[in-house]
């Protein structure tokens, strides 16, 4: 059992770092992007809120394999010369967050809605709420579905490896390993246990963050 | 943007079989999906009675093996039973699978992919019908004991059935996931809609009409949105209904994609 592991410790290794890395660039995305969309879906302008929610729509509706294949075969073809890490996290980066859009407009919303009239009639404006009262308050709120989504995105990590991208992150160095040795139910044991230390210590993360700031509606 | 709305470019759609052949590819991956919906329903409502059960060791064995399927990859799990099953066993499923089952069901293939869906799916439908017996208030179950039910009888006749009218709406959004996710299984060579929309970009591209893969994948793209999107709206109705019956809302179960949209 465990000889797999260690005579291809620098696959497994290596692939491990990469699924991390995939992961810690699509969240960064995923944020900044999901970010943007949930402004759009809450501002005060109806036809940005119709944009915002078709961003979500699509991207919340449509499988991630399917992004990858038009987002590197696709433009491939069309002679956009994008690369498979650009393609791959970019894709998973989007589709995420459209979940992080509502995630965030949720959270904003359970902001009582007193609070927000409070402030305005201060004579805050649109703006200064949403910074000073509104999102300090749904930040916390937002905690726990952010963990779940970042758990999620570490699985959806996985298609990205096995599908055409070919990103030699953990499933797929499993996949190399197990081509070569033949040791099908090892090697996937090894695999399976570096999926779970990620997901595993995300969940340890968000309970940890869970206790100190979230509160609960 | 010339090259996306140039209309030589769509030209595949009017040509040929190309459409009818990605829809049947399609039709392949809404049975499946239907398919592992079922068993995946009837396995995660037994394992959410295991979870619950009061019988600790029960309930613990319960909620480790919930844990893992819901926390690995589902294209791990997948690309695992693909490689690792016994080629015996997907011998006998060939075997044993009657003529008039659909044609992507009589391959051995799909046992594996079959094997992944359900058992990645029961996990998180377990979880999702656990939030939704644990959100009733307790005074259910202690108003059935009052009354001098047994256990197994208050879970029958009081708890079961209000619990998992709660958790129909998520159910459905679970679904819509499920639907995206069999898409995954084209990875293991079984031909659906992903698999035939490369074959329809690969065959047309010596012809004079050609199917460029941007177009063909935007088209599965909106296939997909046109199916799930309604899906969405059915399952915000059913829960809105279920609110406006109950007056309460459903605690959203973690790892769950689509538990997050709960306004």
């Amino acid at each position: 059992m465990l000889d797999v592991l260690t005579d291809h410790w620098s696959e497994f290794s290596s692939g491990f770092w990469v699924t991390v890395r995939i992961v810690v660039v699509s969240f960064g995305i995923a944020m900044v992007v999901g970010t943007l969309v949930a402004a759009l879906r809450i501002a005060p302008v109806k036809w940005l809120q119709r944009i915002g929610g078709v961003y979500v729509e699509i991207f919340r509706n449509i499988p991630l394999l399917v992004l990858l294949f038009i987002s590197y075969a696709g433009l491939r073809r069309a002679d956009v010369n994008i690369n498979a890490w650009v393609a791959g996290t970019g894709s998973l980066g989007l589709y995420t967050a459209a979940y992080v859009a509502e995630a965030l407009r949720s959270g904003v919303f359970s902001v009582g809605k007193g609070q927000i009239e409070a402030s305005l009639s201060l004579g805050f404006s649109y703006a200064e709420t949403l910074r000073r009262i509104v999102l300090p308050q749904a930040f916390r709120t937002v905690i726990s579905p952010l963990g779940s989504l970042t758990i999620a995105m570490i699985k959806n990590s996985a298609i990205i490896g096995v599908s055409l991208l070919a990103l030699p992150d953990l499933l797929k160095q499993a996949r190399i390993v197990q081509a070569r040795t033949f040791q099908t139910d090892e090697t996937f044991f090894w695999a399976a246990v570096g999926y779970l230390i990620l997901t595993g210590t995300v969940t340890l993360i968000i309970r940890n963050l869970e206790r100190r700031f979230a509160i609960r509606r | 943007m010339n090259y996306l709305f140039d209309p030589d470019n769509w030209e595949w759609l009017t040509t040929g079989n190309n459409v009818r052949f990605i829809l049947e590819g399609f039709l392949i991956n809404l049975e499946i999906a239907l398919v592992s919906m079922v068993f995946a329903l009837i396995l995660g409502l037994a394992l959410a009675l295991l979870r619950l059960s009061r019988v600790k060791p029960v309930s613990v064995l319960a909620g480790g093996w919930i844990d893992l399927f819901r926390n690995l990859p589902l294209i791990f799990l997948i690309l695992y039973f693909a490689l690792g099953l016994p080629s015996s066993w997907k011998q006998a499923w060939e075997d044993a699978m009657p003529s008039w089952a659909p044609e992507a069901f009589q391959s051995g293939l799909v046992l594996g992919a079959l094997l992944g869906l359900v058992l990645y799916n029961s996990a998180v439908l377990a979880e999702i019908m656990r939030a939704g017996i644990l959100s009733l208030p307790k005074g259910q179950g202690e108003a059935a004991s009052a009354l001098g039910m047994t256990y197994r009888q208050s879970l029958y006749h009081v708890i079961l059935p209000q619990g998992l009218r709660r958790m129909v709406p998520a159910t459905v959004s679970q679904l819509i996931t499920l639907n995206k996710d069999t898409t995954l299984v084209s990875i293991i060579a079984i031909t659906e809609v992903m698999r035939r929309a490369r074959i329809v970009t690969a065959s047309n591209f010596f012809t004079v009409v050609e199917a460029p893969i941007l177009h063909v994948f935007i088209f599965v793209g909106l296939l997909f949105v046109i199916v799930n999107f309604s899906l969405s709206r059915l399952s915000r109705r059913l829960e809105l209904r279920e609110r406006a019956r109950t007056g309460t809302k459903l605690k959203p179960a973690r790892s769950l994609e689509d538990q997050v949209i709960v306004d």
